[in-house]
């Protein structure tokens, strides 16, 4: 399974002004492969999660899953693609008014029809409620199961959220900086329970992250991106001297204060 | 408005001096426009002051008010007041029920975050589906507020001429008629739920269905069902009303007994209408305390499991009888009459009727459904605004520290006063327009007049409580301080309560005058006169083409003052957005 994206645009419409967030680019996964994804705010890497899963459309250029443009797909292979890619968000992956179980039943979704979803609210199926507690023990959550995911801390809602992503036992996990908000010590954590988990069964794992150190430390190829344009792609050994001042400075990643005049406000570049 | 700059320095009061003069020719310019719009109304709605105060009137009124007591309280007529407050009640809950039934799936279809945009439907094809999709959407939400513009006992009377007399109308009316507020609303809230778990959903190959049911659903469930029990309380109300134009209940009764001048039997229904909504209150006040409290914890065990069926049970026992009881009886549906009427009624509706004489005679009676509504709530806002002055609390009733100042006497003088205000205005407010329309048809006879009067009654106590709730509740501090320099209730009203109040009780008033502007269009139907006089001539005529004309132009003119009011309030909380903070 490869995974690739070519020479790919993308403009957001703010008022009258067009605002590019991606800047024709080009980048390949290979399979089982993990990534690491750097930049500062508004480089473009949400973005980027977010063509990858064909939640938004490209404004230019092509994603593909497999050699098939994503593009060209229809409803149903869309679906079809997404199922087999598992995505965290940052924040606000659950359905707060649902249990963490609930929540992580919903990673089968995918793979059932309409009539099982139904009969599912009520009395899920024996072999999917197997699964989605294997997938909460192997969070490590499995005496929360009936705990509303809105009374959870963000560790334990995000842990639900990876929870749900076993569920679902995708080929691809895309993690969009699943560890922004949390406290450093539980980030850590998180990190190498994602990363165990998608060695252990191939999978391949993208991951955007703030924390460079971590990134060059546990992932051997690193992406950076910045205003839109990939910055360097290579292995994360690499990344030393002046590749790694740059990183640091221009993803105003450890300094408090932006060392140079683009401030985080100020990541776009406006065209008309 | 305009802030005048108090600073003295010659620059400044001379850039200030001409825009002064544009102030000052800007009101005189507004108060010309709104004289001359007074007066092309006062002709409109035919308003003559001095029929008010004719014998005529005062014999009419004494009849009236002498006749409501004593209520009948017999046997025999406290069982049809029961029988009709249960038909009412029945109605009602069949009519909530049919409307979530109908509601429920046009509210998702016109929902904007799953068909048309948002982050749902960013990443599909823009292909013919989705097209249609969206199309569909678009046109479920349009049909949506059709529904909802126009007024339920205008619904009614259609039923009525479709399906015959009796709650089976009544009941399909609400049912149609709040289905496009139950579907409007629903598909608000779901278009309001945090849109970032629904795209998790998705991610994980979820369908748009699916994502609805996993993701939207239970997000939007705690609101759903708080407007669904505030929708059901309106149904009541409404179901009370809608009577009056002959689709059963109270409202039926309270026109017969009005109309063989049995006053005393029409205060029994009255009193029966206003237990039945203090009834429907508390009940609902338990039921929203009820679903806060099982959202907080989930439900495990045998026990409630027993008490969820015998709930089921019970739930569907009380649907079924309320169905039986507003109308929907076997021998209703075995007539196919009724088919064949419903049938010959909206086909005679099409073509619509456009000729140039019907138009023109429209026009005027547009002038006049609006001038109803405009004199109606510039007497409600008049007498409102006078009764509600007693009836705020921070005016009435000083500090408990400093009721030293007053006397025993003029303590109590000031309780009563209060107690009574807020009484006068309660009962001005409970009592539904049309009813309001039925009394004063009494005092002066059928026409406009009667109509404008009655719209100026339910808005003045309507207004007049919003008016007082709104005064109290403007921020202590400063009329604490103007009380503490020894200012008077009257000073203290003009210089520390009407500045803060100022703002939201426009915004009241121009909501209210929005309502009244409905409202007058269905008050001819009992004979108060405008639009309403009208169609239910031509019902009765059997002119269907014209009367399809009248509902599209109610549309319009609901669709247009909707429009306006929006813009209006809009602009008003831009102003008062920009005042310097208090």
């Amino acid at each position: 399974m490869t995974y690739s994206v070519e020479s790919v645009t993308k403009f957001y419409r703010q008022g009258h002004a067009r605002v590019r967030a991606l800047n024709g680019i080009n980048l390949k996964f290979a399979p089982g492969e993990h990534v690491a994804l750097l930049g500062h705010s508004g480089a473009g890497k949400s973005t980027l999660f977010r063509l990858l899963n064909a939640t938004i459309r490209p404004s230019g250029g092509a994603v593909l899953f497999e050699g098939c443009d994503v593009g060209g797909m229809s409803g149903a292979e869309v679906r079809g693609m997404r199922r087999r890619i598992g995505t965290i968000y940052q924040q606000h992956n659950l359905v707060p008014s649902l249990t963490a179980l609930e929540n992580t039943l919903c990673g089968g979704l995918g793979r059932w029809s309409l009539a099982h979803t139904i009969r599912g609210i009520f009395r899920p199926h024996k072999s999917d409620m197997e699964k989605a507690l294997n997938a909460l023990e192997s969070v490590g959550l499995a005496d929360k199961r009936q705990a509303r995911a809105d009374e959870l801390s963000g560790g334990q809602q995000q842990r639900v959220a990876i929870a749900r992503a076993l569920m679902q036992d995708p080929e691809v996990i895309l993690a969009d900086e699943p560890v922004a908000s949390l406290d450093p010590g539980l980030a850590d954590e998180i990190i190498s329970l994602l990363t165990r988990l998608a060695a252990g069964s191939r999978r391949t794992l993208v991951i955007s992250l703030h924390t460079v150190g971590i990134a060059l430390e546990r992932f051997p190829r690193a992406v950076s991106l910045r205003l839109g344009s990939v910055e360097f792609d290579g292995p994360s050994s690499e990344v030393h001297g002046e590749r790694l001042r740059n990183l640091y400075a221009g993803g105003n990643l450890v300094s408090e204060q932006p060392t140079h005049g683009s401030g985080s406000h100020n990541n776009f570049k406006r065209i008309s | 408005m305009g802030v005048v700059p108090t600073t003295t320095s010659s620059a400044s009061v001379s850039s200030s001096a001409p825009s002064q003069r544009s102030l000052t020719l800007r009101k005189s310019l507004t108060a010309l426009g709104f004289a001359v719009v007074m007066a092309i109304c006062w002709r409109a709605a035919e308003v003559h002051p001095v029929e008010l105060f004719s014998a005529d009137t005062a014999a009419g009124l004494w009849k009236f008010l002498s006749g409501l007591f004593p209520p009948d309280l017999s046997a025999s007529f406290l069982r049809t007041v029961l029988k009709a407050t249960g038909q009412t009640l029945a109605t009602a809950v069949a009519a909530t029920i049919l409307s979530i039934v109908m509601g429920l799936p046009l509210g998702i279809l016109a929902s904007a975050t799953l068909w048309r945009r948002g982050i749902l439907v960013e990443g599909a094809r823009r292909g013919p589906g989705f097209f249609i999709l969206s199309g569909l959407s678009s046109l479920t939400r349009a049909l949506l507020g059709f529904i909802r513009a126009v007024p339920d006992i205008l619904w009614a009377i259609l039923f009525v001429t479709m399906v015959g007399l009796g709650s089976l109308a009544g009941t399909l009316a609400l049912a149609v008629a709040y289905s496009g507020l139950v579907g409007r609303v629903y598909s608000d809230v779901f278009d309001t739920t945090d849109p970032r778990p629904l795209e998790a959903l998705q991610s994980t190959g979820a369908s748009r269905l699916q994502v609805f049911m996993r993701g939207v659903w239970p997000q939007a469930l705690p609101n759903l069902i708080g407007y669904t029990l505030y929708s059901f309380e309106c149904c009541v109300r409404a179901a009370s009303v809608l009577g009056l134009v002959g689709a059963g209940g109270i409202g039926y009764e309270i026109g017969i007994s009005m109309r063989l001048f049995e006053y005393g039997q029409g205060l029994t229904l009255i009193l029966a209408f206003i237990g039945l909504l203090v009834l429907i209150d508390v009940a609902s006040r338990r039921l929203r305390a009820l679903s806060n409290r099982g959202a907080a914890k989930p439900r495990v065990g045998r026990r409630s499991q027993l008490r969820w069926i015998l709930l089921t049970l019970a739930v569907v026992a009380g649907a079924g009888a309320s169905f039986y009881f507003s109308g929907f009886t076997p021998e209703v549906f075995e007539e196919n009459n009724v088919l064949k009427h419903a049938t010959h009624f909206i086909g005679g509706m099409f073509p619509l009727e456009m000729g140039l004489g019907f138009i023109s005679k429209l026009s005027g009676l547009l002038l006049q459904t609006f001038a109803i509504a405009f004199l109606g709530t510039l007497i409600g806002v008049c007498f409102g605004s006078v009764i509600a002055l007693p009836a705020t609390a921070s005016l009435i009733f000083l500090e408990p520290d400093s009721t030293g100042h007053h006397g025993i006497a003029e303590r109590s003088l000031r309780w009563l006063g209060f107690w009574v205000a807020r009484l006068i205005l309660n009962l001005l407010r409970a009592i539904p327009e049309l009813l309001w329309v039925l009394v004063c048809i009494l005092a002066i006879g059928i026409g406009p007049f009667a109509g404008t009067i009655a719209i100026g009654l339910h808005t003045a106590g309507a207004l007049g409580k919003l008016y007082a709730e709104a005064m109290e509740e403007v921020p202590r501090r400063p009329i604490e301080a103007l009380y503490a320099v020894g200012a008077r209730p009257l000073q203290v009203f003009f210089r520390g309560i009407w500045p803060q109040a100022k703002p939201i009780l426009r915004n009241y008033t121009l909501l209210r005058w929005e309502s009244n502007l409905r409202v007058s269009t269905i008050l001819g139907l009992v004979g108060g006169g405008g639009l309403g006089q009208a169609i239910y001539n031509n019902i009765q005529l059997g002119f269907y083409d014209r009367v399809a004309t009248m509902i599209l132009l109610i549309y319009a003119l609901v669709v247009a003052s909707d429009w306006f009011g929006h813009r209006l309030r809009a602009s008003d909380m831009k102003n008062y957005m920009t005042l310097p903070p208090a």
